[in-house]
């Protein structure tokens, strides 16, 4: 009966929906619009539910007696309750853990506190944020990159010559690394001459001041202002000290006395903070 | 170059005295506590759990001095510093072993409550494994709140203070209150490895809405059939009001001890045997609402009626309303004073404010040195509840000033 049953179920399908069509071909002089909107509804996308047609005798009529041989003392639908809804109310205790997430399972019922509802709040925004934390650490460090190849190459495009790339490379990758030494702060270029004449020196050394000149000269003229002009060497004066054996270890002894500087004195005295304190 | 002796505090009468003594210890005072239930006839003094609260705190402070008279009636207790799991001190291995003794009566919180208040000011991590023949993890009838509350609804709360890294509360063995509500036999292991110089200012003026409540029902000894009926009135009542509830269910055997008239190994008695239910409900702002009812351990209750007063509690609880319930208000108000000396802000129900375990902190604090509060009324939220200012003192950890 069991197999039959199933085949039966199939066959009720296919016999609603030709009934659905038969009760469209037997109806169309109700609504004839409708009916037809309803085909080409259908035909374009889903067939609408049956429920619509139930107003129509003929389909019940049919599925009971499609019905009737399977369950004989079935009725069919009352029509008594008269369109009043019954209502099942299921939200009535329920048990099992359908309702909630393991985590949420696994943070409540561990040895630790559950997490206070706004720190969840900001993990989970935290959670919703970090990644966007981290493209902005990808695309702050991608910047820096981009920046720092940016002056790099404008502080040594003059060593490119005239090639595609944009990569220094032989004698200049020296030069280019030589400038970035010096722009780390090395006091001087690897490549300075250390010994040379001292005429062709000076030589170098004046045309390197007239060139500067005249570019101040020419900015000033222009009104271009420039960066501060540096300061040059300090040529820092020594000062020699009498080192002679019977010489003073303080001061200097010229003509019979010993003069001492006011620097001397202070030295000689100490810090006056210190002086203060002591009394 | 002994330091001028500070006058002892004098203060009289039992209550309170759990706080009255983390507050000394927090603030360092030495104080005096005259009048513990004179008048008692049979047990006059300093109770079971009072004496084994000092005990505890001897075991996690150095230098701790107390003397109680003959009678228990006075106590004199210098506090020393909050050392907390130093081994060689009290501790082995950095675990504290408190034992309680059978005749303890309250619940394990009684002892959780301020040690936890002391925890982030110790000098290193806290790590106390309660034992004994008198640790009762569920609620009590002395209205001591279960352990699980504890872990549920207090212990969140540290986290606004900036307080929150590995706190656990393990519950090893369970246990109800055994006959007369005296003792059981469960273990609790408290770690808590967050010490700070300060806790945080807090502003919290918004109490937001219930939107989700959390319970665990437990029963220890007695059939789990007693946990689905507290299960099921609770959610009864509870699922028409709020929309995310949940109350889990734990079950386990009642913890066992040899049994003393047959001594013979096999023979084992039962102890703690009961059923109770512990209900949090949390609002949109993080703010905690608890309430816990346990079978009282005469029995005759049905789970049934242990449900139904647990929600009526828990919905008494909302009703107050405020950023923090009654069980919650003394934590957070006592790290609000021991904070830094800034202004902070707790907005609370004028119920809450004005019970009688508030005011008495609040005095105590005065007492003890600390600047008193400032009283508003709310600006949001209904026209009872009140936005209590409190100054911080600024003390904060003394065994984490220099690091």
């Amino acid at each position: 009966m069991a197999p039959l049953l199933g085949k039966r179920k199939r066959r009720l399908q296919l016999e609603d929906s030709s009934e659905e069509l038969s009760a469209k071909e037997l109806d169309p002089l109700e609504d004839d619009y409708s009916a037809l909107f309803r085909q080409y509804f259908e035909a374009n996308f889903e067939p609408l539910p049956t429920l619509q047609l139930s107003g129509s005798s003929n389909v019940i009529d049919a599925s009971k007696d499609a019905n009737a041989d399977a369950q004989t003392d079935w009725e069919g639908l009352s029509d008594e309750d008269d369109g009043l809804a019954k209502v099942i109310d299921y939200s009535a205790p329920k048990h099992g853990e359908s309702g909630l997430s393991r985590d949420e399972f696994k943070s409540f019922m561990t040895s630790k506190p559950p997490r206070a509802e706004d720190s969840t709040i900001a993990a989970s925004s935290s959670k919703g944020q970090a990644p966007t934390d981290k493209d902005d650490n990808e695309t702050d460090a991608a910047n820096l990159k981009k920046d720092l190849a940016l002056q790099r190459l404008l502080k040594e495009s003059h060593l490119l010559e005239d090639r595609s790339s944009l990569e220094v490379s032989g004698k200049g990758r020296h030069k280019a690394l030589d400038l970035r030494l010096q722009d780390l702060g090395s006091k001087s270029s690897v490549y300075t001459q250390q010994k040379m004449p001292i005429a062709q020196r000076k030589g170098i050394v004046a045309k390197a001041t007239e060139r500067e000149n005249l570019r101040r000269r020419e900015a000033l003229e222009n009104g271009v202002i420039l960066e501060k002009a540096g300061q040059g060497k300090k040529k820092t004066e020594v000062k020699k000290r009498e080192r002679g054996v019977g010489g003073p270890s303080v001061g200097k002894f010229r003509g019979g006395t010993l003069s001492l500087s006011k620097r001397d004195v202070a030295q000689i005295q100490g810090p006056k903070k210190r002086e203060k304190a002591k009394r | 170059m002994a330091e001028p002796a500070q006058k002892l505090l004098r203060f009289k009468s039992h209550r309170n005295l759990a706080y009255r003594l983390v507050l000394a210890t927090l603030t360092g005072r030495a104080i005096h506590i005259s009048q513990i239930r004179p008048s008692s006839p049979t047990e006059p003094g300093l109770a079971p759990h009072e004496i084994s609260l000092l005990r505890l705190l001897e075991a996690i402070t150095n230098g701790s001095q107390m003397a109680i008279s003959y009678t228990g009636t006075t106590l004199i207790y210098k506090p020393g510093l909050i050392t907390g799991g130093v081994s060689g001190i009290g501790a082995n291995g950095g675990v504290v072993k408190h034992e309680l003794p059978a005749t303890c009566t309250r619940g394990i919180s009684y002892f959780l409550l301020p040690l936890c208040l002391l925890a982030p000011f110790s000098k290193a991590p806290i790590n106390v494994l309660f034992t004994g023949a008198g640790v009762i993890t569920a609620a009590t009838q002395t209205g001591d709140m279960s352990a699980d509350s504890v872990r549920t609804a207090v212990l969140p709360l540290y986290a606004r203070f900036g307080i929150s890294n590995n706190i656990e509360l393990r519950i090893l063995r369970r246990s109800s209150a055994g006959a007369n509500g005296k003792g059981g036999l469960g273990e609790v292991q408290l770690l808590f490895p967050h010490q700070v110089r300060l806790p945080k200012t807090v502003h919290i003026l918004n109490p937001g809405n219930v939107k989700k409540i959390r319970g665990i029902a437990y029963c220890t000894g007695v059939s789990a059939s007693n946990n689905a009926r507290m299960i099921d009135t609770a959610r009864g009542i509870l699922n028409s009001m709020a929309g995310d509830v949940y109350i889990f269910s734990d079950v386990s055997s009642a913890p066992s001890v040899p049994s003393q008239e047959q001594p013979d190994a096999k023979s084992r008695r039962k102890s703690g045997i009961g059923f109770g239910l512990s209900l949090v409900a949390e609002s949109s702002t993080g703010s905690l609402y608890s309430s816990d009812v346990a079978s009282p351990s005469s029995g005759g209750v049905t789970p049934e009626d242990i449900g139904r007063q647990c929600v009526y509690r828990l919905l008494e609880s909302v009703s107050l309303g405020g950023c923090a319930s009654l069980e919650a208000a003394p934590t957070m108000l006592i790290l609000m004073a021991m904070g830094s000396e800034d202004v902070g802000r707790l907005q609370l129900s004028g119920e809450v404010v004005g019970s009688e375990t508030v005011i008495e902190l609040a005095r105590d604090l005065r007492v003890l040195g600390a600047s008193g509060w400032g009283f508003r009324q709310a600006t949001s939220g209904p026209e009872t509840d009140i936005v209590v200012s409190v100054v911080g003192k600024g003390v904060g950890n003394v065994g984490r000033k220099i690091t």
